[in-house]
């Protein structure tokens, strides 16, 4: 029984590989068309997985998404150095993309009162990449002899970078000569501010320990900040850590919107690779009229012709979607590295997910095909002239 | 498959149409309309195991729509077909489908081979929906119409002759109750014309029963009994 049935198998296939081999134009046109199609699927599919944290990478350029205070409990409302730290530390360092403490104080200036924040150049850098910048930043945490200061400030204080100026700690009386290194224009409350190095601050303002706030900027998707906040604000009681939603619901929107239009170009695709091929089987089952007549009047009944074609197209499909994973994978990396700068993963579930999408597409493009071939009536094609 | 089964050889389940046990086919009443065309009016014919009958008659006197019934490519708008005892008239298409590769060996006018196979894999096509392909089996078949020697070719690589062997050979792979030929020679010079009716008289001799359609009044007196069609109506 089982050498009957690998002798039919064998003369099926022989049949199937022959009678492909015949219409190899056409069935390397349907190879083509399902490899296109597995190839966006691919690409976009690994590029859908990856985005999330690709884009979240792209989108910390616009500022901090993550904000650091203290809470209610905290008396004075202060955060102390410690606590901060610890914070940090709890961080993934992968995800970490910058930080920076701010400690706020008033200071006076020939001119009158002005805020004076004492931040880590380092950390704001990364944060507010795209701050515009005339002159350079501070870029050693132990300049004490430079500031950075807003455009707004800078003007009503008649500053460029290079001048210095002098500036008095309000409640400690201290002073100190500062040297403009660069002057920032941020159309935020940084225009009108004096930003030193947190030492410089801490002399300056008598506040050894403590900072005002922090703000961090974090690479995190779905509700990650969310639960990165609640676990913060249960381990530290005297702290209030808070996604900042304007810039975490614009992650989420532009990544949802990036993931639908990518699963809107995948889709249409496989729409237009399964017409491809419905419109190439078609050819196949007219190209073969007499000869599906011919096999239904030597005796095979509807499910041997079904069976016949669903094999057929299957074979076409599978050397497609094989073909067009190797070319989705490295189209991605090319989108990846286009696009985000990075290599894309390679996910093991893009293949399967791109093999039953394929094959899926191909056989519901083989329905009418296969109806039409059924559907020969024997008496008719095989009518003597 | 379960029609099959429902009547015995013997006698059929209508009183009036009784079968006798040497009928390979036995029709009554049999009729096919094309809308208003009659292609086929109340035809009662019956057919011997053994007998070689052909069917004759001027274009459009129905010979290939009887023959289409009879071969079950086609069903009968009216009127009951028995086949080697089985009521086949009302069959579904798929259990047609069955009886067509149980009982029936089709020999064409355009030979109908398939090109990308050899002779050999042709004959084997009947064989592989009928049960399972045996190359042995079909080269020895082969060797019986003359064509030992040509299984590997193509069907492009053989005369008109040698394809009409092909096609006679893969009717015959299943060992059928009966063979059909419609126009078999339709298509061969006279030499090629002749070799066939050799094989088929031969076939017959050995004890095959075979239906043929023909125009040709020299092949169709070859056969025993001629089974004459004219305007869908059998002649008197």
């Amino acid at each position: 029984m089982a050498a009957n049935k690998k002798t039919k198998l064998g003369f099926g296939l022989l049949m199937l590989l022959k009678s492909l081999a015949v219409s190899k134009g056409r069935v390397l046109v349907a190879i083509a068309s399902i490899m296109v199609g597995a190839t966006v699927v691919t690409a976009l599919t690994s590029l859908y997985f990856d985005v999330s944290e690709k884009m979240s990478h792209e989108l910390r350029a616009y500022g901090a998404n993550f904000f650091l205070g203290p809470s209610d409990q905290a008396n004075p409302p202060h955060i102390a150095e410690a606590d901060y730290q610890a914070v940090l530390s709890s961080i993934d360092a992968d995800r970490l993309t910058g930080a920076s403490p701010f400690l706020y104080g008033i200071v006076k200036l020939k001119l009158g009162d002005a805020v004076l924040a004492g931040v880590n150049f380092k950390g704001l850098q990364k944060i507010y990449p795209n701050w515009q910048l005339e002159g350079s930043w501070i870029n050693v945490d132990f300049d004490d002899r430079n500031a950075m200061i807003g455009r707004t400030l800078a003007d009503t204080m008649e500053l460029d970078v290079g001048s210095s100026f002098d500036l008095i700690g309000r409640d400690s009386g201290k002073q100190i000569t500062l040297r403009v290194k660069g002057i920032i224009e941020t159309g935020e409350a940084q225009d009108n501010q004096i930003l030193v190095n947190l030492p410089v601050a801490r002399a300056l303002l008598d506040r050894p320990d403590t900072i005002d706030l922090a703000m961090l900027s974090i690479v995190t998707t779905g509700k990650g900040a969310e639960d990165l906040a609640t676990k913060i604000n249960q381990a530290h009681p005297q702290l209030e850590a808070k996604p900042i939603r304007k810039i975490a619901q614009s992650d989420g929107k532009i990544l949802d919107k990036i993931q639908g239009f990518m699963a809107l170009v995948a889709g249409i695709i496989l729409i237009i690779t399964s017409l491809c091929v419905n419109a190439i089987l078609s050819a196949m089952v007219v190209e073969r009229n007499r000869e599906i007549g011919l096999q239904k009047a030597l005796g095979a009944d509807d499910g041997a012709i079904i069976k016949q074609f669903v094999t057929e197209t299957l074979l076409i499909a599978l050397i497609g979607v094989m073909l067009g994973l190797v070319l989705g994978f490295g189209v991605a990396q090319i989108l990846g590295q286009t696009v985000f700068n990075a290599w894309v993963s390679v996910r093991f579930i893009v293949i399967p997910l791109t093999l039953g999408v394929s094959l899926i597409a191909a056989m519901i493009a083989a329905i009418i095909p296969i109806r039409r071939a059924v559907r020969i009536l024997p008496a008719l094609v095989l009518k003597g002239e | 498959m379960d029609q099959m089964s429902d009547t015995t050889p013997a006698t059929a389940s209508a009183g009036h149409f009784a079968v006798q046990e040497d009928h390979v086919i036995k029709t009554e009443g049999l009729s096919k309309h094309f809308n208003t065309v009659k292609a086929l009016d109340q035809i009662d014919i019956s057919i011997s195991k053994g007998e070689f009958v052909s069917i004759m008659g001027p274009s459009g006197s129905g010979k290939t729509t009887l023959l289409n019934i009879l071969s079950c490519l086609d069903v009968p708008t009216a009127g009951r077909y028995l086949l080697d005892g089985t009521n086949v008239s009302d069959m579904s298409e798929a259990d047609r489908a069955v009886v067509r590769r149980e009982k029936i060996g089709l020999v064409f006018q355009q030979f109908h081979l398939i090109p990308y196979l050899s002779a050999l894999e042709n004959v084997m096509l009947a064989q592989h929906y009928h049960s399972i392909a045996d190359a042995g089996e079909a080269q020895a078949i082969l060797e019986s119409v003359g064509l030992g020697g040509r299984a590997s070719h193509l069907p492009s690589q053989l005369s008109g002759g040698e394809q009409q062997r092909v096609c006679v050979a893969r009717a015959l792979v299943n060992e059928p109750a009966i063979i059909f030929a419609d126009e078999p020679t339709g298509n061969l010079d006279e030499e090629n014309e002749a070799l066939i009716i050799d094989l088929f008289k031969r076939l017959n001799k050995d004890g095959r029963t075979i239906a043929l359609v023909t125009h040709n009044p020299e092949i169709g007196a070859m056969a025993d009994r001629t089974i004459r069609l004219r305007h869908g109506h059998l002649e008197s």
